[in-house]
């Protein structure tokens, strides 16, 4: 048994939009061990991405929780946060967020300036560990989404974080491309032992450890 | 390289807004640049009317003499002595009406030195060393200037030495009241003399500045030893140094009141002149404050507003560099310096642009007629201005994409929030 790396105890956050109030996530409790790979799955604005963007201090819950490698992420001020994810934890986002106006080189960097350890050769091996080293000098524009997305993977690993943390990461690609991703993404944090946590809607995905299921803000399984 | 690229790549269409920016500020730069200069040319002049006019002093003076100088046709009639101003002023009495005030005593008297057979008009003037200074410039050529202490001796102008052929440690003598010759020992050659209140020239005499309907040339001695030529310690003129601005109204109540039995003393101040000054600046200053300020906020508040939306445009990936662990201040720093460029360079373009075509000098006939020409100046509270307006307009622009990026959830400004 491995010390849980992420947990969430009575983890609630409710969204007020136009006088209304939305219920994003429920009394939410998870606990996450270190290097386990955990799928969470569930319909569109079921809560998934609340709930990774509150692991990763993008946001702060209402009520409850939230521990990750021992930090308490909901009281992080803005630039403890900030530190806290260079050192702790990689995004995948669903639509990249690549700076356009970078190389794929110079975005993969970037993770590394906040921590004020930029190496172009650690640089040069994540894209090659996801099959970019001939593309380092192309701007995102020049690529296609799968390459875009494994760019956006190297991204999250440059820092070697202990958490990866992927937002529907195959959510706008085609199925060849969504498979080369997933592949790229789930061989280099189990090469490194890393936990993912990964955000999904698609079913179909069985090369997790666990598998969770939001509906409506609860979660509501919980499979090995 | 990379922080050149996140600073000014990737704008795109914005680019054009942030040129449009670039182009107002540089326009309300060159007219507020405009303004100000032409208020600090007006700070300037002021200062120099300040200095010229000194406020503070009062002078007090005895009626002019016009009577014409007789020159002597042969050598057998005796030097005569022609006041400058007749001395009517009791010294008790003006120390007196002074107070605590400083009194600059002087006694402007015109005679002729006759050497041989030859002869010189020369103004003498009685004075006190340490006082005159301050309200008068003498410039020392060779030798010093004149001591309290001092007994016959003087110091003269260059044109006044020369026509008497004398230099340091010659002397010339000049005739007493009761008839013997006073032997005046040059201590002091002086190439330059600014006299406040200079009296009208009245003869033909060597001077500094030929010119000049006033004089500027002279033998100065110490008040002691013009008594002693004259004979008397009546005053011809005199000087009240006022201890404030403030006071000087009180203090030519109190002289006019001193002297009010004596029609032949007369007491002026250029107080009165000042405040008009003062009243013309404040006018000047006013005016084109207006026209800055007016400026600074229609033209300032669009260009602001040109770079709210470029960086809420760039708001995303502001948010992503955070999200990927940059601090809050170094993941914005691109868009302060992105807008510093901007303000800087048109404030730069600007402030030039005002100092080539801005017209000098300047003046407004009505409103500045007491002032005289103003010239426009660029200096260091100018540029100072234009900068701290761009800054400002940066800052305005920039504080409401701050503002979410700090006080919200940086996930609400990350493209695709899905909840």
């Amino acid at each position: 048994m491995t010390a849980a790396l992420v947990s969430l105890r009575s983890v609630s956050k409710t969204y007020r939009r136009q006088r209304q109030t939305i219920g994003a996530l429920h009394d939410v409790s998870l606990e996450v061990e270190c290097g386990e790979f955990v799928r969470l799955s569930g319909p569109s604005g079921s809560g998934k991405t609340t709930l990774l963007n509150l692991v990763a201090g993008l946001d702060r819950p209402d009520h409850g929780e939230i521990f990750v490698a021992g930090i308490d992420v909901a009281r992080l001020s803005v630039s403890r946060a900030s530190k806290y994810r260079a050192e702790q934890v990689g995004m995948v986002f669903q639509s990249y967020n690549l700076i356009p106006q970078l190389t794929a080189l110079e975005n993969v960097l970037l993770p590394m300036i906040a921590l004020r350890r930029a190496d172009q050769r650690r640089a040069r091996e994540l894209l090659d560990l996801v099959g970019l080293a001939d593309r380092s000098a192309h701007n995102p524009a020049q690529l296609s989404g799968g390459e875009q997305q494994r760019v956006a993977i190297a991204r999250a690993l440059a820092n070697d974080p202990a958490l990866v943390l992927a937002d529907e990461p195959t959510g706008n690609l085609d199925d060849q491309s969504a498979q080369r991703v997933m592949g790229v993404l789930t061989s280099a944090v189990r090469e490194r032992g890393r936990t993912l946590l990964l955000v999904t809607h698609e079913r179909g995905m069985r090369t997790a450890e666990r598998s969770l299921e939001l509906r409506g803000g609860v979660l509501l399984s919980a499979s090995g | 390289m990379i922080w050149t690229k996140l600073t000014f790549g990737g704008f795109g269409r914005r680019l054009v807004e942030a040129i449009a920016a670039a182009i107002i500020i540089a326009a309300t730069s060159a007219v507020v640049a405009a303004s100000l200069m032409v208020v600090e040319g007006a700070r300037n002049t002021l200062a120099r009317a300040i200095r010229q006019d000194r406020p503070d002093i009062v002078q007090v003076k005895s009626r002019f003499n016009r009577a014409l100088f007789e020159t002597p046709r042969s050598g057998n009639l005796p030097p005569l002595t022609v006041p400058v101003y007749e001395p009517l002023i009791d010294p008790v009495g003006l120390q007196k009406a002074a107070a605590d005030h400083q009194v600059v005593e002087r006694q402007s008297l015109f005679r002729n030195v006759v050497t041989g057979n030859s002869f010189l008009n020369v103004y003498i003037f009685g004075v006190d060393p340490d006082a005159e200074r301050q309200v008068s410039s003498f410039s020392l050529a060779r030798g010093r200037f004149l001591r309290r202490e001092d007994r016959a001796v003087t110091v003269l102008d260059q044109a006044s030495a020369r026509a008497l052929g004398v230099d340091i440690g010659g002397s010339f003598p000049v005739r007493k009241a009761d008839g013997t010759d006073l032997n005046l020992t040059v201590v002091g050659i002086l190439d330059g003399v600014e006299l406040r209140g200079a009296p009208p020239r009245s003869a033909e005499t060597p001077s500094l500045t030929p010119d000049s309907t006033f004089v500027s040339s002279g033998a100065f001695v110490n008040m002691a030893t013009s008594e002693e030529i004259f004979g008397r310690n009546s005053l011809t003129d005199a000087f009240v140094v006022a201890s404030s601005v403030s006071e000087v109204r009180d203090l030519v109540a109190k002289l006019q009141e001193t002297f009010r039995l004596e029609p032949g003393v007369f007491v002026t101040e250029r107080f009165s002149q000042y405040q008009r000054k003062v009243g013309d600046f404040v006018l000047t200053f006013a005016l084109f404050s207006v026209i800055s300020i007016a400026t600074v906020l229609f033209a300032g508040s669009f260009a602001s507003s040109l770079l709210n939306d470029i960086y809420a445009g760039r708001r995303q990936q502001y948010a992503t560099l955070i999200a990927l662990g940059l601090s809050p201040t170094i993941a914005i720093a691109p868009a302060a310096a992105f807008g510093l460029a901007i303000g800087v360079t048109a404030v730069l373009v600007g402030g030039m642009a005002a100092a080539a075509f801005v017209p000098r000098p300047f003046a407004m006939p009505s409103l500045m007629a007491d002032l005289g020409p103003t010239v426009p100046t660029m200096d260091w509270v100018v540029a100072g201005s234009m900068v701290a307006i761009a800054i400002a307009a940066v800052f305005v622009g920039l504080v409401p994409t701050v503002f979410r990026l700090v006080r919200q959830p940086i996930a609400m400004s990350l493209p695709e929030v899905n909840p």
